[in-house]
């Protein structure tokens, strides 16, 4: 339980209490939500050797391969869809075996934080038998039904030692809104040992709950006001996907390991002090007044995807 | 406005997916999708109104989008939706019985349905990371039908005369399955909710499965042959007593798609040569 009054601490101060080593649930999905300020802040204090467990994600889990911070990944997807194709840095470490490939599928990973949550050895499901996913994931076991005789997989829990988030709204306790698909970030926060939070505003209890508690203050170990925390990707209402800009992290990542580091963590996470140094390098308040106003008209809207 | 007399391969392909699609159940379109996610919204408009359409990624049900989006989880997918599940909900449907049709892909995809899309090369060495399934896996079991799409069927030989199939022998790594595993055993041993794939939409023409739960092809396209498609198929390929050619969409369908996918995010999964393909409507 989690229950001091004031969570609020430094972007640097979030970050530091995730350790070498730890499995690491990234909150979102896809270009949506992704807590990117925190995870340029994990890259610039160097920790590493990660377990990465999640559903269906891009920039944020291919940012941290290509940074070296990753020891296994245990996603179900990563890439960047039909906008920019395979992720490359991903790619590149499960290839020459620098990350080792524990893929997983968005509905045993559901039930295993189900278990978790629940308190249970495991969970049960009937799909995963008859593919190769049991043989990544020798700890899945079968057994026999003893009410209907049929052949189960059972899960085992899954406690994440941290659940990394970006919200839209936190209180000071710690309580949190999230708009919009809630994609897995509540079964992370309620499975996990940790939840570390950045959030676009932190306001009065009261607006809040006006708003809708999504996640109770007392899972939530601390939170960080981080506005734009999740840029490049989006956090409507608030800001659009900022497709140009993950056009040039692609290019950067396009051209090889190396480049990647000179042409983008270099300008835009070891580069940056802090997350203001990188809201300037993708263009202050010009470009994110330009992402803000995604909703004035369809056709403002399309442009950003052009 | 001129009267549209072609379509694009792209469009056929979409109306071939909506044609899989039946009114009254549930289906979800997944993320990474684009073809499927327009068949479904062509469906929904068109035979299948009291479709229950899920949103890929943002699981908002019934919504209208903006335009098509290169991203899935984006609030211009998710536009007016009626109500939303949760990533557990959706998979609770499914483990229940209640998802009436998925549609899935591969980069492999063997004769019996089974996929992978989560790496080349063996337990060893990778050779290719793919992205992964995402909920593939779990969806081709439980899901009541699967529609299986690929526009990538067409295979082209190297300098040495090798092809590198889509329609495979063999997966690397199976992802998803089908209707028996690679070494026989049918689906029927399994205890899963779905009944598996009924029909595989392709560059090339449509498949269905024979009793044995093999596919079998079923329809051509104006531009294609049997031999064509044998070539680029590394499996033995039965042929439907009834083969016939695929029907094409009528023009207010491809107007409807033209206007949701103003970006024409769904000729990127095309190859650069199968985006000028196109087909003339009857009675143009």
């Amino acid at each position: 339980m989690y229950t001091q009054n004031d969570k609020r601490c430094s972007l640097t101060e979030l970050v530091a209490q995730i350790q070498n080593g730890d499995c690491l649930a990234i909150g979102g999905g896809l270009s949506w939500r992704e807590p990117m300020a925190a995870l340029r802040e994990l890259v610039r204090q160097n920790i590493k050797d990660l377990k990465l467990v999640g559903s269906a994600h891009g920039i944020d889990v291919d940012l941290l391969c290509g940074a070296g911070s990753v020891a296994v990944s245990a996603e179900s997807y990563v890439g960047f869809e039909q906008d920019f194709g395979m992720a490359l840095n991903y790619r590149r470490a499960c290839e020459t075996g620098a990350v080792k490939v524990e893929d997983n599928c968005c509905y045993s990973l559901v039930q295993q934080l189900r278990a978790a949550i629940q308190g249970l050895p495991f969970m049960p499901i009937r799909s995963v038998q008859g593919t190769d996913f049991l043989k990544l994931h020798p700890e899945f076991k079968t057994m026999t039904c003893p009410f209907t005789g049929e052949q189960l997989v059972l899960v085992p829990a899954l406690k994440p030692d941290v659940a990394l988030i970006h919200a839209h709204y936190a209180d000071e306790h710690g309580n949190l809104h999230i708009e919009g698909p809630p994609v897995a970030d509540i079964l992370f926060a309620k499975a996990a040992k940790k939840v570390l939070v950045t959030v676009e505003e932190v306001i009065p209890h009261d607006e809040l709950a006006k708003k809708g508690v999504t996640i109770p203050y007392f899972y939530v170990t601390a939170i960080c006001e981080t506005p734009y925390g999740a840029h490049p990707t989006s956090c409507y209402p608030r800001y659009a996907y900022d497709r140009e800009h993950t056009a040039c992290y692609y290019q950067a990542a396009k051209q090889g390991k190396d480049s990647f580091h000179q042409n983008y963590l270099a300008p835009f996470v070891y580069g940056c002090e802090d997350h203001n140094a990188y809201l300037l390098a993708v263009g202050g308040k010009a470009r994110l007044a330009c992402l803000e106003q995604w909703d004035q008209s369809t056709e403002k809207w399309m442009q950003l995807y052009e | 406005m001129n009267k549209i007399q072609t379509c694009t391969l792209g469009e056929m392909m979409i109306y071939q997916i909506a044609l899989s699609i039946e009114d009254g159940v549930l289906a979800f379109h997944g993320f990474g999708s684009p073809l499927v996610q327009l068949a479904l919204h062509l469906a929904k408009r068109n035979h299948a109104p009291n479709l229950v359409l899920v949103a890929g990624a943002t699981y908002g049900i019934n919504p209208t989008p903006a335009f098509l989006t290169p991203t899935t989880n984006d609030f211009a997918m998710n536009r007016d939706a009626e109500c939303h599940l949760t990533i557990e909900e959706l998979f609770d449907l499914a483990a229940s019985g209640r998802l009436g049709r998925m549609f899935l892909s591969g980069l492999q995809i063997d004769r019996w349905g089974n996929m992978n899309v989560t790496r080349l090369g063996n337990d060893e060495r990778i050779s290719l990371k793919l992205p992964g399934g995402g909920g593939g896996c779990n969806l081709s079991a439980d899901a009541g039908h699967v529609t299986i799409w690929t526009a990538a069927h067409r295979t082209h030989a190297d300098e040495n005369g090798r092809r590198r199939y889509r329609l495979a022998k063999r997966c690397d790594f199976i992802t998803s399955v089908g209707h028996r595993t690679a070494d026989g055993l049918p689906r029927t041993a399994m205890p899963y909710r779905g009944t598996g794939p009924d029909c595989i939409v392709t560059d090339l023409g449509v498949f269905g499965f024979n009793q044995e739960g093999h596919a079998q092809l079923r329809a051509l396209y104006p531009d294609t042959s049997v031999e064509l498609i044998a070539e680029s198929t590394e499996f033995d390929l039965p042929v439907a007593a009834n083969l016939s050619t695929a029907a094409l969409p009528e023009p207010d369908m491809i107007e409807f798609i033209r206007r949701l996918d103003p970006l024409k995010i769904h000729q990127r999964e095309l190859s650069p040569a199968d985006r000028g393909r196109f087909f003339q409507l009857s009675g143009a």
